[in-house]
């Protein structure tokens, strides 16, 4: 259990299904939980490259008094014993810095939009900025507490992708849990491309050993394609694998499997490392 | 006229003649000798345009070079952070004499209220800022994540300090024209992908473009960029820093012409004043202490106010504009109170001076501390001016045979004094007067009074009004520092894995085979079915029984293992591990995770580590 999951815990109920999230993860992944509990409603990641400024809703400040034992309640129900995190480095008296060397991140598809709490709505700037400067991956969570059953990766051949092959063999490793592979065949490409790409990236024994399925579409709308996607899978995808100006006039894959699978998404951004299991 | 095909060779000399061949064949008369001198000069021409079309290759290639990159980069953000500067300049100006006329009324005294409130709800509400008045934001941001600062902060304190200043708060626009130029910096450097130290750089760059832009003063920007933001004197940094101070104040010129500040008639400076000055610095520091500590407890007195943060200003700001009623002086950023003072025109009396130095320092500390933005910078000069003043009054009052040079130069080294006191930084000090008054004569009061000031203050306080808060939290980590460089390792680097696991029931015997497998010295004990970790078994501790068969299968683990083992956990701070390894007389210890062992730490590893991120640290390439 050398790895961790940070979490911002919302006491809430809709912050319980979160959390309920996130412990699975961790009891499947043995992954050690932290916790932190917010004071305020702002808060900084300094990553390699950026700095990200969360601004959380209001409800993540929701009778703090309750916050821990909720939190610690749910996590040992589960058999874990939840680090909690007090910040201890602040750019400001009310701007906690928060540490970026986790292995994981857990968070609904925004932190900072009450709106969009209950509907899947769409992925948050400040979450797609976490993804794309992060060296952990993102897991976004469904709306309500789900157990999965198998992992989909969506394989499109980009380097992204590739981290989110990498991604969905460290937790097949870690679960035992078959990977099945997700590919919207673009242009004239054959299953031979997709393959010289897996092996090239040093993926050709895992992909022997950990893939059962190949769903591989060479026609048909993605969208509708989709539905071929089990309801209990954990969808691991890459993120930002275009450019956002061609994200903007094409749309952005991620954005559309967001805003159609209600499943749990685990999305690995361009700066992803790999640890292993 | 060329025939078919010949033009089609390409333009080398022998197509060229075949042309002009060609044309002969066509032509007589004068025309033939126009045309033979014509073709002379195109040959003449076409041979130059070859042998330039070949000099690229003989001059000496230019390598895009970190430093050349640095000194472009550091060009781009001086004019970009000295155009900042005079946006707010000119913004300050705008709402100067917007609310001028409203100061007649008898309601005036609101107006720095409502200012100190608009600002704090534009920071708090609209911009999201959540921080202070910036520069200890830029330090904190170079101290610790090399020079990382939010895009925001690039406009957030010129528009929140234009609404505290320009409606009468005091406060100056120093601050935050530094944090913005810094965030500009920092976020070119993002921009372009630079790593750490170029961010820094150019986060340097920022600061010092913005004080040379604001002040007319490229070595003043340069100085207190060294001196106070990064900390560090290295050549990597001096070249791009000095480059972007140019920048910045040619900016300001050329949009301002070449205007000093606070321009006077020239002092005949003689034995006296220097000797002076020594008793000037002590006053300085004494109200540089004063000005330190009362922005200190204002901000504890109104944070037990319970009101939002824009009320609190509001207040604030009203309790300034009352002052100013009796004061008018110690509204705004207080310049032209100096620009009097300097030229000897202030027409107060020492009383009425000593006054203005306890006004100044409360309408500050009201101001800052209850929620307005702006920076320090004006406020000690104001405080320093009129300190100056009040001590030339003072002494020519007691001693009137003394020959001092005028109170005009006294002012001048009051606000030398005042910026050394609580920036405890000297040479700013010194070289920011030089430059704003256009005075090289003072140089030796000027030095007398800043290095006083510095060491009384530095004996009073232990850091700077910047640096205060950093070094109480133990943030302030300077290149080079053992906090700097234990700050940048992380305990992941460190872990070793290599220890063999033992468990409670195992027999001595079974227990010499796995030492016999190892390489380390100690064996982290775990429980057989959860894993969880109970404790460490230290070879040097129970040596002696690994000699004793008769012992082999009497003795368990259990039996010889250290339960009270201390371990680190993650998010502990390597300062603190190597102090309690230093403390306990420890040589390694064992990071736990969620009850499980993970690995060790050892004091060699991490001298190691150690010693390699200084020699990166204290190297002078990028």
């Amino acid at each position: 259990m050398d790895t961790q999951l940070f979490h911002i815990f919302r006491n809430t109920p809709t912050g319980r299904e979160t959390f309920l999230q996130s412990i699975y993860f961790c009891t499947l992944m043995g992954v050690a939980p932290v916790v932190y509990v917010p004071k305020h409603t702002k808060f900084l990641m300094y990553f390699e490259k950026d700095v990200v400024q969360v601004d959380l809703d209001g409800s993540y400040l929701t009778a703090p008094e309750t916050s821990e034992k909720h939190a610690k309640a749910l996590a040992e129900a589960e058999g874990l014993d939840p680090g909690f995190y007090k910040p201890k480095n602040f750019t400001a008296s009310t701007l906690p810095d928060i540490p970026v060397d986790f292995d994981f991140m857990c968070c609904p598809r925004s932190i900072s939009d009450l709106t969009s709490k209950i509907g899947l709505g769409h992925i948050g700037s400040r979450v797609r900025r976490i993804i794309q400067s992060a060296h952990f991956p993102v897991l976004i969570t469904s709306p309500s507490f789900r157990k999965w059953n198998s992992i989909t990766v969506f394989f499109g051949g980009s380097a992204n992708a590739v981290n989110a092959l990498h991604l969905g063999f460290r937790i097949a490793r870690k679960t035992g849990m078959k990977v099945r592979l997700f590919t919207q065949v673009e242009g004239r490409k054959t299953r031979d491309d997709y393959e010289k790409v897996i092996r090239e990236n040093g993926l050709g024994d895992d992909m022997e050993r950990y893939v059962d399925d190949w769903l591989l579409f060479f026609g048909g709308k993605f969208e509708e394609n989709l539905y071929e996607v089990p309801h209990d899978s954990l969808l691991l995808l890459g993120a930002y694998g275009h450019g956002l100006i061609r994200d903007i006039l094409f749309g952005s894959k991620m954005e559309t499997i967001q805003s159609v699978m209600p499943n749990n998404l685990m999305v690995a951004g361009p700066n992803y490392v790999d640890r292993g299991a | 006229m060329a025939l078919p095909g010949e033009n089609r060779k390409g333009w080398d000399g022998v197509t060229g003649s075949s042309v002009f061949r060609a044309v002969l064949r066509h032509e007589t008369g004068m025309r033939f000798a126009c045309v033979q001198g014509a073709s002379k000069i195109f040959r003449d021409l076409f041979n130059m345009l070859k042998g330039l079309s070949s000099l690229p290759s003989k001059l000496p290639r230019i390598q895009p070079d970190d430093r050349l990159i640095l000194m472009v980069m550091g060009a781009v953000v001086g004019i970009a952070s000295g155009l900042a500067a005079l946006a707010l300049n000119h913004s300050l100006e705008a709402m100067l004499d917007f609310v001028h006329h409203l100061r007649d009324y008898p309601w005036a005294f609101i107006l720095p209220g409502v200012g100190a409130a608009l600002s704090a709800i534009f920071l708090d509400y609209v911009m999201k800022e959540g921080a202070g008045h910036g520069v200890p934001e830029v330090i904190y941001a170079v101290s610790r994540y090399g020079g990382l600062l939010r895009l925001r902060s690039s406009i957030s304190r010129l528009i929140s300090s234009c609404l505290t200043i320009g409606s009468g708060g005091s406060a100056g626009p120093e601050a935050p024209v530094v944090m913005s130029g810094a965030a500009i910096g920092s976020n070119i450097a993002k921009l372009f992908k630079l790593n750490d130290r170029q961010r820094v750089t150019l986060v340097g760059c920022g600061a010092a473009g913005a004080i040379a832009s604001i002040f007319n003063a490229p070595i003043a920007g340069l100085v207190f960029v060294l001196e106070v933001v990064l900390g560090s004197w290295s050549t990597v940094n001096i070249v791009p820093v000095a480059i972007a101070a140019v920048a910045g104040t040619e900016v300001s010129r050329f949009f301002n012409g070449n205007q000093i500040a606070f321009s006077h008639g020239g002092f005949d400076i003689g034995v006296a004043d220097t000797v002076a000055a020594a008793g000037l610095g002590l006053a300085t520091a004494l109200f540089s202490i004063l000005l330190t500590r009362a922005l200190r407890s204002m901000h504890h007195v109104s944070d037990g106010v319970k009101l939002p943060k824009w009320g609190r200003a509001a207040i604030g700001g009203c309790l300034v504009g009352l002052l100013g009623l009796l004061f008018p002086d110690v509204q705004g950023e207080g310049y032209h109170a100096i620009r009097e003072m300097i030229v000897g025109a202030y027409s107060g009396a020492f009383q009425l001076a000593a006054i203005a130095i306890f006004a100044k320092i409360l309408a500050t500390s009201l101001t800052l501390g209850w929620g307005g933005s702006g920076g320090i910078f004006a406020p000690s000069l104001v405080v320093g001016s009129f300190t100056g003043l009040a001590f030339y009054r003072g002494v020519t009052f007691l001693w009137p045979s003394i020959p001092l040079v005028g109170e005009g130069c006294f002012a001048l080294l009051g606000m030398a004094g005042l910026i050394a006191g609580i920036l405890q930084a000297p040479l700013t000090a010194i070289f920011l007067i030089v430059q704003i008054t256009g005075g090289y004569e003072v140089i030796l009061p000027l030095i007398v009074v800043s290095a006083v000031s510095t060491t009384i203050c530095h004996y009073f306080e232990s850091a700077s009004f910047y640096m205060k808060d950093l070094v109480d939290r133990g943030q302030l980590l300077r290149p080079g520092t053992d906090a700097r460089v234990l700050n940048d390792l992380s305990l992941g680097e460190l872990i070793e894995k290599d220890c063999l696991v033992v468990t409670p029931q195992m027999t001595l015997r079974e227990f010499v085979g796995v030492v016999k497998r190892s390489t380390r010295n100690h064996f982290p004990v775990e429980d057989s079915a959860s894993r969880a970790f109970l404790g460490m078994v230290d070879l040097n501790k129970v040596r002696p029984y690994l000699f004793d068969t008769i012992m082999y299968d009497a003795v368990v683990v259990e039996q010889i293992m250290d339960r009270n083992v201390k371990f680190i956990s993650y998010g502990d701070e390597l300062a603190a591990v190597l102090n309690t390894m230093d403390t306990e007389g420890l040589f390694s210890m064992p990071l736990v995770v969620n009850r499980r062992f993970v690995g060790m730490i050892s004091k060699a590893t991490l001298l190691d580590k150690y010693r390699k991120e200084l020699m990166v640290q204290t190297t002078d390439n990028p």
